[in-house]
Order: structure tokens, then C-alpha cells, then sequence
């Protein structure tokens, strides 16, 4: 004898098709994409970062490493499918993602000329809807410090609001960062108004179409930023590592804070080694990541290009 | 209107006509051009006599000379070869408004009527007899039709001396028993054809356009116009010699509001009212439309006008809502508004592409190389881009790379381009931007008014 609620499952499926309501254990387990560092794909996340769902790098507004662990996962990425890059920093050094190993023929890169966080978000959506399987958005700090437009007064640095935090200071040391001296300068990047709105339709899109989005932002978070990340891992600096009074790269500590895939409160240690085309060969050929919670250094299969 | 007709003539290489002109022994001869057998160089033209015994052009001349040991090997005379394209261009721009000369095939526009040769026929034969004066040479075969492909499959098909014409309207029917190998297309395509066991024209000519589009892209696009003897997308380029015009490429809706009106809720039921019609036929056209413009005429002042590039381009009446919606909000009105007009252009085929799963060519590419390409078109050039490394970048590290267009770098190898999800995979030209629209896809109720490229464009 049929009962009002098989009566009532009965009349949604009829009207809206049977996809609609499905037992909780009919929707399988969580597809990720992994990485091949096997500290994230092993530790941090379930098989590596989940697919259709967005990842968050987050840290306080300094060197933390955030950036770098963006570029060398986007590397990873276009050199096996097209990667797009929203770049709302505007650091970006398509240079220092070429030593990372990325394959820039696959590497699309989105800078919104307003540099407006809701436009970067609907440009980008555009190219997930139409297909693109990865997305890296690196935001800058709501109230980051930004370089005065040439020609203007006041050179140096200004706050782009009252009480704005410390300037950011790049992570990467790249001389040839925000692009190529003819680039004009861009306009400040900036949370818009609406901004919220376009985010919300762009996590819709990345789970639609089964994207993988890993979004780099300076704390602290926005809520609805935080909100929509399935994935938070706070990344703290623990200091350069040097030699011979140069420095190789950044100790930094990843924890994972908010996990909807996995267990949180997960820690790491990693060096993020920066690759060295014009240094001496013995920079070269070593991982760009190394995972130091291991007694010794670990070769975590990531490339570097020579 | 005007009936398009073109011209197409066949003849022999001009150098070999040089080569003839020089050493008019040599006309009864075989003669092989390219220079001597010994040279690792490849056969550029050869005579009938060569042909006939196998010399074909693109063969070493080594292997020309083991399978035509009586020819004469001769080099080609660049200078005088472009001298005599300049004297058949010259001439023919005597007899046609329109002309195209290649190394062994010319082209005229004949659409219209020309004074001194009234009658279609007698204007080809002119031409002809032209060319056969200029170049002594009887081996001149005459196509005439309504496109330019057509136009050059009958002057195969015609032998020499001879003109074929085919009349208006049986383009159609003058391709469909011919092997497919007479049109142009990518062999992969072809191959796929054939294994499907479509192997003359018409065959390929009574799929539908969808069918072709959803399994090869604009190839397959371009493959149904030339079925039904059309000329494919690329030869309508403005840059082609011919100079032809393309098919049209806007629709448009203009409702007329009495008296005029300032009344916000008026211009949205007259602008909602437009979007739906525009995009009941956009749907039943199957097309969906790169950029909107609404226009409204102001009662005694200058339209007002706003464009936009919409990033998911609209395919029905619940898509362009939204889209015209937006354009009415920005919309800046001085007067009382007497009429309303909504037009769409850049129409291109809205039905997705199949994805291919077993071999190279994947849709996905062609997919974001269009999103690309509407948010360049909507934000500016240096909204989305491609970084490529400098060949020689120098000491500065910020001149280690340069922006580019965010295109495959290789286009027609397997070894470049964009890869999807799942591995590697080649991608058309069409990754550029944009796929161009189908014959018919509209124009003809398209509203007349101020031209799309004087409205200002509407960014949020």
C-alpha cells in the first residue's frame, strides 16, 4: 500500500526525472584529481584535490608559500590538460611557471582589465562551463597594498581601503613579476560589489562540470570565500631555507582546517624549493616540493624543468 | 538581386608555358619542371605527355625521371613566370571586375551583365578565347557556375576547348554523382566517410547539417555547403582575391511603440517581446548569436544603441532575455522612444559537437577556444592570453616570455594545440575564435539602422 511519502517521491521523479532523489548511499565517494605529491594525495585529501568542488590555499598576508603551491599544482595540471589561471593578483610570471614545469601552450591566463573579483569569477566560469577541467584563482588580500598607477603623485605603495592590513609581499621571488615592462598597469585588484553572487555561480559551474578549482586567498577569509571551499589548507611560513647564504626556497607548515572530503586538522611540512634556470646544476633536477615531516628529504616525483 | 556566377579556367602551368615559349620543341615533348634529376628536389608541374606516364607534381624529380626517361628536365624561369601572371591578370581585368589568377587556374566574377558580351555564354567564351590567345595553348578548360568550387570541378570535368556551365540551382545535382575526392576536405574526414560508406557527393549531400556538424565541427559544416555546392567558410575570407561577400550573418526584430514612450515597463514589454520572436528563431535556425544589440529610435534624436558580447551566447527567446534586459538597463535615453530594435550577429551553429572518444580531435578545445574568444572580443584583447617563451630572451628574466592569443600553436598537427581532459588532442583553426555561420542562417529581416560597429559596447 503506497504511503503518502513513496506517494510524494513518486510524483518528483515523475515530474523532474529520477536523478533527483537518490538514497545517500547511492552517491558514491568523492572524485579527486590527483596531484603526484603524494603528501597532498595521501594526507591532506583524500586521493587529491576533490573534482567539482573548490579547494582553498589560504594564509596570513606574507611569505607563506600559498602562491608558489598554487603555480606548481597549475604546472602540474597543464601538462595534462588545459589549465586556466585567473590571475587577480596580477603577480603573475608565466616565466616562473615555465621552470616549474607547466606546459604554457595549455596554460590560459584570465586578468579582468577592472581587476573586479565578481568579473574575474564570471570570466572564469565562462571557460568552465565551456569545458575547461581545471581552474586556479589566485585573490589577492581584501585589503592589500597595491603599486601606485605610473604618473600618479604619491609613489611607493597606497592602501586600497582605510585599515587595510601590511603590503603582501610576493612569495616568489621573481623579479619579472606583474608582466612584461611594456604591460600597462592594471587596476587595483578589488573585491566588487555582487562579487559573492558570481562566486556562488561559478562553485555551481566548477560542480556542473566537474572541474577542479584550487583558489589561493590571503586570510582573513571572506565568509562566502570560506563557505564555498570544500577544502581549506592554511599554509604558515616556517622560515627560508638557505645555502651558502642563499636562499632555495620556503619551509611552510600546511594544515588542513575545513575538510567536507576527509578528516581535518591534518598537518604537513613542506619546502617549496624555487627552481634556478641560470643557477648552478645542483639546483637543478631536485623537486620543487619537498615534504620535510619525513626524517629526510623526500623525492616526491615532481618535476623541474632544466 | 544579382545571380552570383564565376569563371573558373584551367590551363597549364604557366612555367611550363615559359618553358614552352623558349624551346617550342619541347611542346610535343614530355617536359618535367623542377630542374635537374639530379637535384633532391620535388617535381613542381609537368606536361601532359610527363602525366600520362605517371610524373605527378610532389614527386622527387629522381623518381620522375625512372618513370618518364624521355623527358626534358627543365628549371623554372621565376621571373618570366611572374611577368606572364601579370599579363593574364591584366587581360582578364579587361574582361571581369573580379579576378584571381593562380599558377594553373584563373578565376573571374561574371555575376552581372557586362556590356559588350550581354549573354553569359558569350562572356565566358571571350574570356576563353583570351586566354588561349595569350597563352597559345589549346589545352584551356572553361567552368562556369554559381560558386566558386563548383565553378572549378566543371572545368576539371570539361576536357579542353571546352566550356561547362552549370546552370543556377543544379549545383546540387551536377556534384552529387561524383566521388567525394573532387571537394577539398581533411583526409581524416574523408577516411571516415568512406567508413561509413559514404562515398560520392550527394550521399554526404542528404545528411543533415547538424549530423556533420555534431561529428566533424566546422569541418563538417564546411563539407555540407560544399555538398550542396556552396563554397566552404574559408574561401569567403574578406583577404581572398575574389573580394566575395559572406552569407549573412544577423537577424533582427524592430517593434514600433506609438507615440512614443519614455515608460520604463513599456520598453520592457516591447524589448521582452522582441527577444522572444528573435529567439523563437534563433531556435528554430539552430543558431545561437555571438553579440546582441538593442537600438532605440529616440523621438526627433540619433538612436541610441548598446552592444554586448554575451559570454554564454543565447540560442532561444530564455537565453536573449536576460541579454537584452541587461542592455535596456544601461541604456542611456534622451528622448521619448518611438521604436525598438534587438538584432543578434555572429550567428553560429548552436547544436554541441560530439566528443570524440577514440580518436584525436576533440570538441572541448573548440568549446574554450569560443569562450576565449568572446571574453577577448567583450573585455578587451588582454582579458585571456597565452604566455609563450621567448626564443631568445636575454639576461632579464621579464623578457623570458610574451604574451600571445590564447591559440594552439600548431593547428593542423596532432602535436599541437589545447588538450582536453582525457589526452592529447589536435584542434582545428576554428580553436581561434568563433565559428563562422551557416548559409541562411538570416540577414534578410535583418533591420536596417546605424551599424554595429558605431554602437558602444556594453561592459559590466
Amino acid at each position: 500500500m503506497p504511503t503518502p511519502l513513496s506517494e510524494a517521491l513518486a510524483t518528483l521523479r515523475r515530474r523532474h526525472g529520477d536523478a533527483v532523489i537518490r538514497s545517500g548511499d547511492s552517491l558514491g565517494g568523492i572524485e579527486a584529481w590527483p596531484t603526484g605529491l603524494p603528501i597532498l594525495d595521501h594526507r591532506l585529501a583524500p586521493g587529491g584535490l576533490p573534482v567539482g568542488r573548490v579547494s582553498l590555499l589560504a594564509a596570513a598576508p606574507g611569505a607563506s608559500g600559498r602562491l608558489t603551491l598554487l603555480q606548481a599544482l597549475t604546472a602540474i595540471a597543464s601538462r595534462e590538460r588545459v589549465a586556466v589561471y585567473l590571475d587577480l593578483v596580477g603577480s603573475l610570471d608565466p616565466g616562473f611557471l615555465a621552470d616549474l614545469g607547466a606546459d604554457l601552450t595549455s596554460l590560459l591566463v584570465i586578468q579582468p582589465p577592472s581587476g573586479r573579483w565578481g568579473e574575474g569569477f564570471s570570466m572564469a566560469r565562462s571557460l568552465v562551463v565551456a569545458g575547461a577541467p581545471w581552474l586556479a584563482v589566485a585573490l589577492p588580500a581584501a585589503g592589500a597594498l597595491v603599486p601606485v598607477r605610473p604618473g600618479t603623485a604619491s609613489p611607493g605603495v597606497q592602501p586600497s581601503a582605510p585599515g587595510s592590513a601590511a603590503p603582501e609581499a610576493s612569495p616568489i621571488a621573481s623579479p619579472g613579476a606583474g608582466g612584461s615592462p611594456r604591460e600597462p598597469r592594471r587596476s587595483r585588484p578589488r573585491p566588487d560589489p555582487g562579487w559573492e553572487h558570481r562566486l556562488s555561480t561559478l562553485v555551481e559551474s566548477v560542480s556542473n562540470r566537474r572541474a577542479v578549482c584550487l583558489v589561493s586567498a590571503a586570510s582573513p577569509l571572506p565568509p562566502a570565500l570560506g563557505y564555498a571551499a570544500s577544502l581549506t589548507l592554511e599554509c604558515a611560513a616556517d622560515g627560508w631555507e638557505e645555502a651558502h647564504g642563499d636562499v632555495l626556497g620556503l619551509r611552510t607548515r600546511l594544515t588542513v582546517v575545513k575538510s567536507k572530503v576527509s578528516t581535518p586538522g591534518e598537518t604537513a611540512a613542506l619546502l617549496l624549493r624555487y627552481p634556478r634556470p641560470f643557477a648552478a646544476a645542483e639546483a637543478v633536477g631536485r623537486p620543487a616540493v619537498v615534504d620535510l615531516t619525513r626524517t629526510a628529504e623526500v623525492d616526491i616525483s615532481l618535476e623541474v624543468a632544466g | 538581386m544579382i545571380e552570383s556566377r564565376f569563371l573558373c579556367a584551367r590551363f597549364p602551368h604557366l612555367a611550363l608555358v615559359v618553358a614552352w615559349r623558349r624551346h617550342p620543341e619541347l611542346r610535343a615533348e614530355p617536359v618535367v619542371l623542377g630542374g635537374a634529376p639530379e637535384l633532391r628536389l620535388p617535381v613542381l608541374a609537368a606536361s601532359a605527355a610527363a602525366r600520362s606516364a605517371g610524373v605527378r607534381p610532389g614527386q622527387p624529380l629522381r623518381e620522375a625521371q625512372q618513370r618518364c626517361p624521355g623527358a626534358a628536365f627543365v628549371a623554372i624561369d621565376e621571373a618570366a613566370t611572374a611577368r606572364l601572371r601579370e599579363e593574364l591578370l591584366t587581360l582578364l581585368y579587361r574582361l571581369a571586375p573580379t579576378v584571381e589568377v593562380g599558377d594553373e587556374a584563373a578565376w573571374c566574377d561574371l555575376s552581372g551583365r557586362h556590356a559588350a558580351h550581354p549573354d553569359g555564354t558569350g562572356w565566358a567564351v571571350a574570356i576563353a578565347r583570351s586566354i588561349n590567345q595569350l597563352l597559345d595553348d589549346d589545352d584551356i578548360a572553361v567552368g562556369v557556375a554559381a560558386s566558386r568550387l563548383v565553378a572549378e570541378i566543371a572545368a576539371r570535368q570539361a576536357g579542353p576547348r571546352r566550356i561547362h556551365r552549370v546552370a543556377a540551382g543544379e549545383e546540387a545535382a551536377f556534384l552529387a554523382p561524383l566521388p567525394l575526392g573532387v571537394l577539398p576536405m581533411d583526409p581524416a574526414v574523408s577516411a571516415r566517410l568512406a567508413a561509413l560508406g559514404l562515398d560520392c557527393v550527394g550521399a554526404v549531400a542528404n545528411l543533415s547539417a547538424a549530423d556533420l556538424q555534431r561529428q566533424f565541427g566546422p569541418a563538417g559544416m564546411d563539407l555540407w555547403r560544399r555538398a550542396r555546392g556552396g563554397d566552404g567558410v574559408g574561401e569567403w575570407q574578406s583577404e581572398h582575391g575574389l573580394g566575395l561577400s559572406g552569407p549573412p550573418r544577423r537577424l533582427g526584430e524592430r517593434l514600433v511603440l506609438e507615440g512614443g514612450t519614455g515608460d520604463l515597463e513599456t520598453l520592457r514589454f516591447a524589448v521582452h517581446r522582441s527577444a522572444l520572436e528573435l529567439g523563437d528563431r534563433l531556435r528554430r535556425r539552430g543558431c545561437r548569436a555571438a553579440a546582441v544589440t538593442l537600438v532605440c529610435e529616440l523621438e526627433d534624436a540619433e538612436p541610441a544603441g548598446l552592444r554586448i558580447t554575451p559570454l554564454q551566447p543565447p540560442g532561444g527567446g530564455a537565453e536573449l532575455w536576460p541579454v537584452a534586459l541587461e542592455l535596456l538597463a544601461g541604456m542611456r535615453l534622451t528622448a521619448p522612444v518611438t521604436a525598438v530594435r534587438l538584432e543578434v550577429e555572429g550567428l553560429e551553429p548552436g547544436a554541441g559537437r560530439q566528443v570524440d572518444l577514440w580518436r584525436g580531435g576533440d570538441a572541448a578545445g573548440e568549446e574554450i577556444g569560443g569562450a576565449a574568444a568572446r571574453l577577448r572580443a567583450r573585455f578587451g584583447r588582454t582579458a585571456v592570453r597565452r604566455a609563450e617563451l621567448a626564443v631568445d630572451p636575454g639576461d632579464l628574466p621579464e623578457r623570458r616570455f610574451r604574451w600571445a592569443e590564447p591559440v594552439a600553436a600548431e593547428v593542423d598537427g596532432e602535436g599541437g594545440g589545447f588538450r582536453a581532459a582525457g589526452g592529447a588532442v589536435s584542434v582545428p583553426p576554428a580553436f581561434a575564435g568563433p565559428r563562422r555561420p551557416a548559409p541562411g542562417d538570416g540577414g534578410e529581416r535583418a533591420a536596417s539602422g546605424a551599424p554595429m560597429a558605431a554602437m558602444p559596447a556594453l561592459r559590466r
